[in-house]
């Protein structure tokens, strides 16, 4: 076998994937500043002037301070300061770290979880199929909101039991993507030959079957850590999922809307957009990834 | 045709005129918690007993800072130590026309503690009746075991029900208004759980005839959405206004506010007792087997920590007062020695390194979410400061339906908990938060830390048997001097009750946060 020539050939295809994918100026601008984001959130505890979640570190009497003044502990809070006079601008940052951190571990956790189901329905078919799939469908009937909602409400509060959560109502949609795709493949003349060469399950699945249904997946594990990180959000505004302590971006959002009326804007506004601009950049990402990786869509 | 144009024009504005007064004569309210029954023994819970209030009388009425005033009764006196003698008002119609007698209220004493199925009875109130006496149509007797000097008080927590109507009603017959005959300043008209409660005037009402025609209260549980209904004109009235719209709202030249402080008490319960508390820990998370919260030099570092004042201001929104007993200045019992303790973090240290807790330990303190003004932010406000002098406190809200009942079964160790005083004089706190627990005797049912003090014990039930009033005032203060001193509990603020109305409305705010349409104005 010559080697070199797979090389050059994944060399080319990589390299047509890149200009594919950079022929979208706007998805490019998303991908840097996700790469920005995910910056911010690993190097967060080095980049606040203070841990937000370290409640010794607050003080109440600088509480909803506007953008720009300084506190009782010397620094200038930026952004302003929430009710308990946590520094918006370190809470941002840990709160980004958080949504991320959550939104990507539940959706590899669902990843490997819905696309094992999704593979075993496609591959066995028949029974096995149409148990998954029923179980797929019945999960999919229902808004992930609310399944999240009670779940929560079984489990109680932490970041363990959120991901928990996020999983159980996000491994469906990947279960549907792998089965849809892996039908396709399984017909195909390789798996064919795969199984004509008695080979075991394991491997014809894991070795030939998933590498193929992999280009939908990734636009789909896009999508859904942009989902998930808005459904821990959502789930956090609502005062369930992260304990108040330890707020993530939806926690600050809620924290500040009651005092929207009253003109104290710094508090929701800023982790808002925060939200927003993570949320956005994933999602242009997710379209160009869509667009470069659809043969449809090839010029 | 000219003539005829100008004619319907007046016609049109006549009636407009008109609807424009038919429609000031209906109060549309705005309330933050809704009953959970219109029947008026059901549930001994706020909301239920100021609904009530509107259709229901009592034989002796509350004003609006808690004085006790004639209301079925036009007066009332010992007649021993174990006899209380109740004159009733005459001429008082039921809403049906019937006449109201002393049977009725005989009828009530009898029902009111054995409504089936009441999460929460208002039997406390009515069990140290031993016998009722009905001496004629207009007086009634009631005899005691032991002499009782709260009697008045307690006959003004419950509504008197008509015999006539009563009898065999249950509490659906309430919920569905069928059983709703009352002798109050207003009728009952409908009850559409989650949407509306409808009043009508009672033009026959013995008392002050309220200025509005019709009622109609909405409950609005949501903070932001109470005050957005305020603004949209959508309802007149609305309480519990979030603080942090009050100053805006001060602001607005559409709205005005009416204040009072609160007969409510907010403070932390300690578990006091047990050698092992569930949620005390050593410094590094791990259970420990020792409780440094039964030492008082612990507890008065504790309370040394708090920041009343920052958390009045900077929670609160400045709408509370800071507290340093059981009730505010203007109450009955109030003890002249007791002060706010003052912020004082070195102190709290010192104290803590005295008790041999130097180094700290570790504590988690439970609150609810959503029954206390700003419940949440007040219990994240005090772990930050306990953390500061080296108590590592976690924070865990809940909403009340999870809280209470979890406190009732002692799961927590300090906790921030409410008290309002519905009789407006101490011996409630005392009997139920400090007294040591005593289910036989009714003592202690709220007392979640399980403070113990035979000394306090024996002042408040020598106070509850005491009828001389000067000297029973002077037990309730000893009382709570040696449980504020032994901190019990540690009190922290009186909440300030807030309501908002439309300009040109008034209302005569409550010490007891009822909203009551008969307090409510036109403001002239």
């Amino acid at each position: 076998m010559t080697v070199g020539v797979e090389i050059i050939k994944e060399e080319t295809l990589l390299r047509r994937f890149i200009s594919d994918f950079a022929q979208s100026k706007i998805a490019v601008a998303g991908l840097c500043t996700i790469v920005v984001i995910i910056l911010i959130a690993i190097f967060a505890p080095l980049l606040s002037s203070q841990n937000p979640y370290d409640l010794g570190q607050l003080d109440i009497m600088d509480g909803r301070l506007p953008p720009g003044e300084v506190g009782g502990a010397g620094f200038t809070f930026w952004l302003g300061s929430d009710d308990q006079g946590r520094d918006m601008l370190s809470g941002i940052f840990y709160g980004l770290r958080t949504s991320l951190g959550v939104g990507a571990m539940s959706a590899f956790i669902a990843l490997f979880i819905g696309s094992s189901f999704g593979l075993l329905a496609a591959y066995f078919g028949g029974r096995v199929d149409s148990i998954i799939m029923r179980i797929v469908d019945i999960q999919l009937s229902f808004p992930a909101v609310l399944v999240a909602l009670v779940l929560l409400a079984i489990l109680g509060k932490g970041v363990d039991k959120i991901i928990i959560a996020l999983v159980a109502v996000q491994w469906a949609y990947y279960a549907r993507t792998v089965r849809g795709t892996a039908l396709v493949e399984r017909s195909k003349e390789y798996m064919e030959a795969a199984r004509c060469l008695a080979l075991n399950h394991k491997r014809i699945v894991f070795r030939h079957l998933l590498p193929n249904c992999m280009p939908p997946l990734i636009v789909v594990v896009t999508v859904q850590v942009a989902h998930a990180i808005s459904l821990e959000a959502t789930l956090s505004f609502l005062g369930i999922g992260l304990p108040v302590t330890e707020p993530s971006l939806g926690l600050l959002i809620a924290n500040g809307f009651e005092y929207m009326l009253s003109g104290k804007y710094w508090i929701s506004f800023f982790p808002g957009i925060a939200l927003l601009v993570t949320i956005v950049s994933i999602n242009l990402v997710g379209d160009q990834l869509r667009d470069v990786m659809n043969p449809r869509l090839q010029k | 045709m000219f003539k005829q144009k100008l004619l319907i024009g007046l016609a049109l504005a006549v009636s407009l005129v008109f609807a424009g007064t038919a429609y000031a004569q209906t109060l549309k309210i705005g309330l933050k918690s809704e009953p959970s029954s219109m029947d008026p023994h059901y549930h001994n819970l706020t909301p239920n007993n100021m609904m009530a209030l509107y259709v229901f009388d009592r034989l002796i009425l509350q004003d609006s800072k808690q004085n006790l005033k004639p209301g079925l009764a036009v007066s009332w006196k010992n007649v021993d130590d174990l006899t209380w003698e109740f004159k009733l008002r005459s001429g008082v119609k039921w809403h049906d026309g019937s006449d109201f007698t002393a049977d009725d209220v005989a009828f009530t004493i009898g029902r009111a503690p054995n409504v089936p199925n009441s999460p929460s009875s208002l039997g406390r109130y009515i069990k140290q009746v031993t016998g009722v006496e009905v001496v004629d149509a207009l007086t009634i007797r009631m005899k005691t075991a032991k002499p009782f000097p709260l009697m008045p008080t307690y006959m003004s927590t419950f509504g008197i029900i008509s015999k006539k109507t009563g009898s065999g009603a249950t509490t659906a017959d309430y919920n569905s208004g069928k059983a709703m005959n009352g002798t109050g300043p207003f009728k009952s008209v409908e009850w559409v759980p989650g949407d509306r409660i409808v009043y009508k005037r009672n033009e026959n009402y013995w008392g002050n005839k309220p200025e509005w025609s019709d009622i109609i209260v909405k409950p609005l549980s949501n903070n932001s959405s109470r005050v957005a209904a305020l603004l949209a004109g959508d309802v007149d009235m609305i309480d519990f206004v979030p603080t942090a719209d009050i100053e805006t709202l001060k602001k607005n030249d559409k709205v005005s506010i009416s204040q009072t402080v609160s007969n409510r008490v907010i403070y932390l319960h300690i578990d006091t007792a047990r050698d092992k508390s569930p949620f005390v820990t050593d410094i590094n998370g791990k259970p420990m087997d020792k409780n440094p919260l039964k030492d008082l030099r612990v507890r008065k570092a504790i309370s040394k920590a708090i920041n009343r004042k920052g958390i009045v201001e900077k929670v609160m929104e400045g709408v509370a007062i800071p507290a340093g007993q059981l009730l505010p200045d203007g109450f009955f019992a109030i003890s002249p020695n007791l002060k706010v303790e003052p912020y004082d973090p070195e102190g709290a240290k010192a104290l803590l390194k005295e008790a041999g807790w130097g180094d700290g330990f570790g504590l988690t303190i439970q609150g609810p979410n959503n029954r206390y003004v700003n419940d949440a932010k007040i219990v994240q406000a005090i772990a930050q400061m306990l953390t500061r002098i080296g108590i590592k406190t976690k924070v865990d809200t809940m909403p009340k339906n999870v809280f209470f009942p979890r406190g009732s079964k002692l799961e927590f160790s300090l906790m921030l908990v409410g008290w309002g005083a519905g009789s407006g004089e101490p011996s409630s706190p005392l009997g139920s938060l400090l007294h040591t627990y005593d289910k036989s005797k009714g003592f202690g049912s709220s007392n979640r830390g399980r403070f113990s003090n035979a000394e306090l014990d024996a002042a408040l039930e020598e106070a509850l048997a005491t009828v001389d009033r000067k000297k029973h005032g002077d037990l309730l203060i000893k009382a709570t001097e040696i449980g504020i001193n032994n901190l019990g509990i540690i009190p922290l603020h009186f909440q300030v009750n807030t309501w908002a109305t439309r300009k040109g409305l008034k209302y005569d705010a409550r010490t007891d946060e009822q909203t009551l349409a008969v307090g409510v104005k036109t403001a002239n």
